[in-house]
């Protein structure tokens, strides 16, 4: 308990001792932190984007008009069996004319044309959602397949190319993407490593004269690593602080960027708050531990 | 007390620091050891405080053959033998009663102990009254003579002095070999590494000489010579 006690005490004195060393050393962790942590921010923007923009795209099955709603909802029925498919939605000729109707509110040539018309000339669908939207082109071959009569329509030629170039940038964002972070991680750690390096370097003095005074190997090393503890838990929870009112300003520019579709980069940090900012904590203060373990060594060495 | 046999040491496997040395000095005894630079005077400090190992030959101080101590043990050995070095090596950021009571601190003493040693063995070194001042503060003198406070807390039977006076003027120096001399009246054995030629005719004790790593001469009430 006396050791600890005493342990705690250096740690914090040196800290308190060389403030300007102590905040330089802090400084260096925070840039690192931030740095990973808006990278994190972009790739999580552009994958929600990418997945967005998917989820937009619907795969619809246009009916003939006089089929009985009875016979939509059994091909409904028989087309959500497939494992391919999340869900699907069914719209009767009312609905699909509700619809159009609120989509040209503001078009007065359009609803004249359709009033002039004296009739629904709209199809009742089927709006179908592949369960994996990479492998939205197997579905479509499936539905490509289905042999009924009172299928009208189903071209869907432009979603399968629409879907592959999605499929391929949403891929190529992910790979370069965890390229550029994992190139900045590196970075990152090797700055953190050399300035804790550094931040011992100026003690090598203190370590040798602990040495030749009879202190235990425990006593010169745990001090280091107390500080290195001390540093990883304030960065973290400065980065916090920092970060959650930095995308909480950053969510609305999303949200008007991103109009009608759901990116809340927020939320993904809340959802994953222990794998990000834990995650961050663990290989900070392993990295930390290390470099102050290598460096206590070879000061130690007299 | 302290028993090399046949030491020898090389840094390189040409030049001998250390040949064929053969000492012993008794309890209680203050003895000189000199010669010039490169003679191999703080190789054998180093090896008696377990920081170089001999190539060949036994070590012994007290009871303790430290020719092969292992690192875990090195800790214990230095709380046994007090070290002062030219440069003092206090700590900048510690008061000089921080740096002394740092001392006990680290070997893992009970704070009772060491507010019950700390003020004795400043008070013996003459430091009580600039025991919260920092290194900074003082002279050369009184660096030293914290360092010397720092090197008794232990109670060592052996005191190593190594160049002590080296940064230090005339009266500072004497003033720092009285406080040695008293300190070895106490009953600890100093050893005083140096090549100051006014200080060891003055001590008027043992004298040991060394040139090329070899012990040259060993007078009991010795002259520096070269």
């Amino acid at each position: 308990m006396l050791s600890l006690y005493r342990i705690i005490k250096f740690s914090l004195q040196d800290i308190g001792r060389n403030i300007w060393l102590s905040v330089a050393t802090l400084i260096i962790l925070l840039l690192a932190l931030f740095s990973v942590n808006t990278l994190m921010t972009v790739r999580v923007i552009s994958d929600n984007a990418a997945k967005a923009v998917q989820e937009k795209i619907d795969i619809s099955l246009y009916i003939k008009p006089e089929t009985p709603e009875s016979e939509i909802l059994a091909l409904k029925a028989e087309i959500s069996k497939s494992e391919r498919v999340k869900s699907i939605v069914y719209i009767s000729k009312e609905e699909a004319l509700n619809d159009f109707r609120e989509k040209y509110k503001n078009n007065q040539a359009v609803l004249a044309a359709l009033k002039e018309l004296g009739r629904n000339p709209l199809s009742p669908s089927l709006t179908i959602i592949p369960q994996d939207f990479s492998q939205a082109n197997l579905l479509i071959n499936e539905l490509r397949v289905i042999d009924s009569k009172m299928i009208e329509s189903r071209d869907f030629s432009d979603n399968a190319v629409v879907l592959n170039k999605i499929n391929n940038i949403s891929k190529r964002i992910n790979e370069i993407g965890f390229f550029i972070i994992l190139i900045f991680v590196l970075t990152s750690l090797l700055v953190v490593y050399n300035t804790v390096r550094v931040a011992i370097y100026t003690h090598r003095q203190e370590i040798e004269i602990m040495r030749l005074v009879g202190a235990s190997n425990f006593f010169i090393y745990m001090p280091y690593i107390f500080s290195a503890f001390v540093y990883t838990l304030l960065s973290i929870l400065i980065i916090i602080g920092i970060f959650y009112p930095f995308l909480t300003l950053l969510q609305p520019y999303l949200e008007v960027f991103f109009m009608g579709y759901n990116v809340n980069i927020l939320s993904y940090f809340i959802d994953n708050f222990w794998l990000v900012f834990g995650g961050q904590f663990l290989v900070i203060l392993a990295i930390n531990a290390f470099a102050s373990l290598f460096a206590v060594r070879r000061y130690a060495k007299v | 007390m302290i028993t090399i046999k046949n030491g020898s040491k090389a840094y390189s496997n040409r030049v001998k620091i250390l040949n064929d040395v053969n000492l012993d000095i008794d309890p209680g005894e203050f003895v000189s050891i000199v010669g010039q630079s490169g003679a191999g005077k703080t190789t054998l400090v180093k090896v008696l405080i377990g920081e170089e190992r001999l190539d060949s030959g036994q070590v012994i101080v007290g009871d303790w053959d430290i020719t092969k101590i292992s690192k875990r043990e090195v800790p214990y050995l230095r709380r046994q033998i007090g070290v002062i070095f030219q440069d003092f090596k206090l700590l900048p950021k510690k008061t000089l009663a921080e740096n002394v009571a740092f001392a006990l601190e680290v070997c893992g003493s009970s704070a009772a102990k060491i507010n019950k040693i700390v003020p004795s063995v400043m008070k013996i070194v003459g430091l009580e009254d600039k025991k919260n001042r920092y290194p900074n503060e003082v002279s050369g003198g009184e660096k030293q003579r914290a360092a010397i406070a720092r090197a008794l807390v232990h109670q060592p039977k052996i005191l190593l002095a190594d160049e002590p006076t080296g940064n230090l003027d005339a009266i500072n120096a004497n003033e720092i070999i009285d406080l040695l001399l008293r300190i070895n009246k106490f009953g600890t054995t100093v050893i005083l590494v140096t090549h100051n030629k006014e200080i060891v005719n003055y001590l008027s004790r043992r004298v040991v000489t060394m040139d090329h790593g070899k012990i040259i001469s060993d007078h009991e009430k010795g002259k520096y010579l070269l």
